[in-house]
């Protein structure tokens, strides 16, 4: 790569302005990404709230897990996207002649569609509070807003690996589609992960939203017990650890996407 | 009126050939190989597997256990029943294709139609291998299972929900939302139908939107087959089924006309 | 000698097509070995049938494609290696109805690609509302791309093209698709590019239009290059043949044979319109061929409404240079 005078900060603030104009030209793109987690949910909530005996800080665990599971749903389905859009638009040869490196493109939508998938999770979570009449306190604020946030961190990180990956794969759609319920399970979104098979937790701990909805948790609920035997301190590095591994990971897959996009002279059509 | 049974049939007949020539082809999203072995093999295991561990962790009894495999192992077949079919008519936004079709005298019902029962084969592969899942990775038993009535019972039940399905996909013709109401329809099930909890669970006022879908009688037909209930106690649901299908594939039909015209009128056709 | 702002040297692209499994089934060569060379403030036009390498060309020119082998320059760097920087100094506008975000205004699609070449922004608030009026879309640019025409999308393909000005200009048949006054359009703004400086290379399919807008043509076919010249200097290369043109009323199937039989005669096209027939006769004897349509006309009862001679087209050039 070579020196370039273009600062990042700009085409990433460019890419997330544009995503965010369509979004708001036509939202109904991102509903498809709402609507499996908001079912998910709330399915999850009529099963626990049948059974006799729930604590409602299994409801509120579960409610945070329903608001987790809609920003995945959306970060999934929006790095699914990131070049997707541009090859459904008829625009990716445009894009890909600018002299801006596309990862900073990639980047800037990542980083939309997963406040976008923000929204989404705090749709899912007003809704199952009202309908469910979980009473919501947080226990500690400060380490919910920071837990929050490194969750946030990591799912940008996650997406752009996965927009990278698609992009790679040229089977977009099978990962796009496949990996949305199996990464509900295996992050421990509605069910604690001791509670799945050894090999499935295996995954679960290199996941990084793992961790970061465990610390949500415990900051959220007084006394949570995943049966992970950790602090949230941990948690937290976890989550930072897995974000700063999933960056690097995509650095290195976006050297591969240059060069095949230049070898072929567009990234694929699909 | 003979003629234009026998055109009917013959109509139907190409438009399946053809859908079948062009096979996967013909939709954006179901397009290619790895597709087919998502909506076959990996979203049924992937679904049955969360509510699986969902109600283990609830404390569900085994009985529970098996009422939600089962009710997963059928309702995925909705991703090709009721999704694919009705994105039928959104792809053929995309791709533009949709004005060359309507210029074609075909008979619009057919035409769907023709496109929609590749799907009833999808649809039963999707529960089949559901089914199978249950059986081998989470313990339904099938030792009482009265399988001709099974069979009949998922071949209705595809069947039905894929009227459903058309009657979605004739909503395209007209808004550009359609996509929208596909994706709610796909999970709409898990919620409405007793998939995971029976119907009576939920407040009544979405009690009524249960027993409008097919899927409803579809799973009450299925589950009574595995566990070898007497053919007589299953004739209720059965008809029940039907009819429903029935009834929504009347509707469908009656639509596509009338919304054909009305995006003549308002020149919505190409507009996405 | 004049300074160089491109120059290719045995540029060659294959396309493999690979089976399931990844192994090579076929492969379709696009350029075999093209070698040109553009000055600066030049406007160069390469024509060919489809599927003659035209594209190809432009991609591995615009960094968008690697070629298998030779080398490009493009301004003194190579596109193998320089991509970002030559990317900053070229602009890309591609024919026909996509490559532009339909769901925003024109204004904002021109802010975007702004950024994405990392125009200060001090720079882009100044020279985009410019770029909207060279391009004739005042009063529009708030306006959604879907509603816009297809001549205006155009345009503002040549405007999101310029928004980091670039000193060379690649034009991949603009006026596809465009009716009459949209394609004059396209060219007076081509015009005033060249005017102001800026060097281009333009793909087009339409030979007047190559004949009115290039300082040089290449005339490329199944990936070489065939002839290179002055458009009238291609012209000159059919200057062995003339052309009978004659326009005739009634069945002309019987004519157009026995004029393909004549001795002199190279070729013959004839197009209907409202039942006449214009017949173009080439030939290297053009009053002789003239006498001899008229004779056999009248022999078959056909009438002549129109009968003349012609000097050869940049068409008659292309057509024959194709073909061969």
């Amino acid at each position: 790569m070579s020196r370039l005078e273009i600062s990042r900060f700009q085409v990433v603030k460019a890419s997330m302005g544009l995503t965010a104009r369509n979004f708001f030209v036509d939202p109904q793109w991102i509903i498809p990404s709402i609507i499996a987690p908001f079912v998910f949910t709330m399915v999850s909530l009529f099963i626990f709230s049948r059974e006799a005996g729930q604590t409602s800080a299994v409801l509120l665990a579960a409610v945070l897990g329903g608001g987790m599971m809609g920003m995945w749903g959306t970060t999934v389905y929006g790095s699914g996207e990131s070049i997707g859009f541009d090859r459904w638009n008829g625009t990716l040869e445009c894009t890909l002649s600018a002299p801006s490196p596309l990862i900073w493109i990639i980047m800037g939508r990542v980083l939309w569609n997963t406040m976008e998938g923000s929204l989404n999770g705090v749709f899912i979570l007003v809704i199952g509070l009202l309908w469910f009449r979980v009473g919501i306190g947080i226990a500690n604020m400060p380490m919910f807003v920071l837990s929050t946030m490194v969750t946030f961190l990591s799912l940008s990180a996650f997406g752009m690996l996965l927009a990278n990956l698609i992009v790679l794969s040229r089977r977009g759609g099978f990962i796009t589609n496949g990996i949305e319920i199996p990464v509900y399970i295996a992050t421990g979104t509605m069910f604690p992960i001791v509670a799945l098979p050894l090999y499935i937790q295996g995954i679960s701990y290199a996941l990084g939203p793992t961790w970061g909805i465990d610390a949500i948790r415990r900051s959220a609920i007084a006394g949570y017990n995943s049966g992970l035997h950790v602090s949230i301190y941990f948690d937290l590095l976890m989550t930072v650890m897995a974000t700063i591994l999933y960056m690097a990971l995509s650095g290195y897959l976006f050297v591969q996407v240059e060069k095949i996009a230049k070898r072929n002279g567009t990234l694929g059509d699909y | 009126m003979g003629v234009s049974v026998r055109q009917w049939v013959l109509e139907s007949y190409r438009s399946l050939l053809g859908s079948m020539k062009f096979g996967s082809k013909g939709t954006i999203i179901w397009d290619s190989w790895d597709m087919w072995v998502l909506e076959i093999a990996v979203l049924p295991l992937a679904q049955i597997s969360f509510f699986y561990f969902l109600v283990g962790y609830a404390g569900y009894s085994p009985s529970m256990v098996e009422y939600v495999v089962v009710g997963n192992a059928v309702q995925t077949m909705t991703f090709s029943s009721v999704f694919a079919v009705a994105n039928i008519t959104s792809s053929d936004k995309w791709q533009g294709t949709l004005s060359s079709l309507l210029v074609t005298p075909a008979n619009r019902a057919s035409m769907i139609m023709g496109r929609a029962i590749y799907q009833i084969i999808m649809s039963l592969m999707i529960s089949i291998t559901g089914l199978l899942y249950g059986y081998f990775l989470f313990g339904v038993n099938f030792s009482s299972a009265d399988y001709p009535m099974l069979a009949l019972s998922l071949v209705l039940t595809s069947m039905s929900m894929i009227s459903f399905g058309l009657l979605i996909s004739t909503i395209g013709l007209y808004m550009r939302t359609a996509l929208i109401v596909a994706n709610i329809f796909l999970f709409i099930g898990l919620l409405v139908c007793g998939v995971n909890f029976p119907v009576s669970a939920l407040p009544s006022w979405l009690q009524i939107l249960s027993y409008a879908i097919p899927l409803t009688y579809g799973l009450q037909a299925i589950r009574g087959s595995i566990a070898g209930a007497s053919a007589a106690s299953l004739i209720l649901p059965i008809s029940q089924l039907l009819l429903t299908g029935i009834i929504v594939f009347g509707f469908a039909l009656g639509l596509t006309n009338s919304f054909e015209k009305l995006s003549r009128k308002s020149g919505k056709m190409e507009v996405y | 000698m004049p300074e160089k702002c491109l120059e290719t040297v045995d540029l060659r692209r294959e396309y493999l097509n690979r089976s399931f499994f990844g192994k090579v089934k076929s492969r379709t060569v696009a350029l075999q070995g093209l070698s040109i060379s553009v000055n600066k403030g030049e406007l160069y036009g390469i024509i060919g049938p489809n599927g003659a390498g035209k594209t190809t060309t432009i991609k591995i020119l615009s960094t968008l494609l690697l070629p298998t082998s030779g080398t490009a320059m493009v301004l003194g760097m190579d596109v193998t290696k320089d991509l970002y920087r030559i990317r900053k100094r070229i602009g890309i506008v591609f024919g026909g109805e996509r490559g532009l975000y339909n769901r925003v205004s024109g204004l904002q699609n021109l802010l975007y690609f702004s950024d994405l070449y990392g125009v200060p922004a001090s720079v882009s608030r100044k020279r985009v509302p410019e770029l909207i009026e060279m391009v004739g879309l005042s009063g529009r640019e708030n306006e959604r791309v879907e509603k816009y025409s297809r001549g205006m999308k155009q345009r503002l393909h040549i405007a999101r093209a310029l928004v980091h000005d670039p000193e060379l200009l690649f034009l991949d048949e603009p006026t596809i698709g465009l009716d009459p006054a949209g394609s004059r359009n396209i060219r007076q703004i081509i015009k005033s590019l060249k005017q102001s400086g800026k060097s281009i290379i333009l793909t087009t399919h339409y030979m007047f239009e190559a004949d009115e807008l290039c300082d040089r043509i290449a005339v490329v076919s199944k990936g070489n290059l065939v002839a290179l010249d002055r458009p009238s200097g291609l012209k000159k290369q059919v200057k062995d043949i003339t052309l009978v043109e004659i326009k005739v009323f009634g069945d002309p199937e019987n004519l157009i044979e026995r004029m393909k039989a004549e001795s002199k005669v190279s070729r013959v096209f004839s197009e209907d319109l409202e039942g006449r027939t214009t017949i173009r006769i080439q030939t290297p004897e053009a009053p002789e061929v003239l006498e001899a349509a008229r004779r056999t006309a009248s022999e078959y009862g056909i009438k002549v409404i129109e009968a003349s001679i012609k000097e050869p087209t940049l068409e008659d050039a292309y057509l024959r240079m194709v073909e061969e």
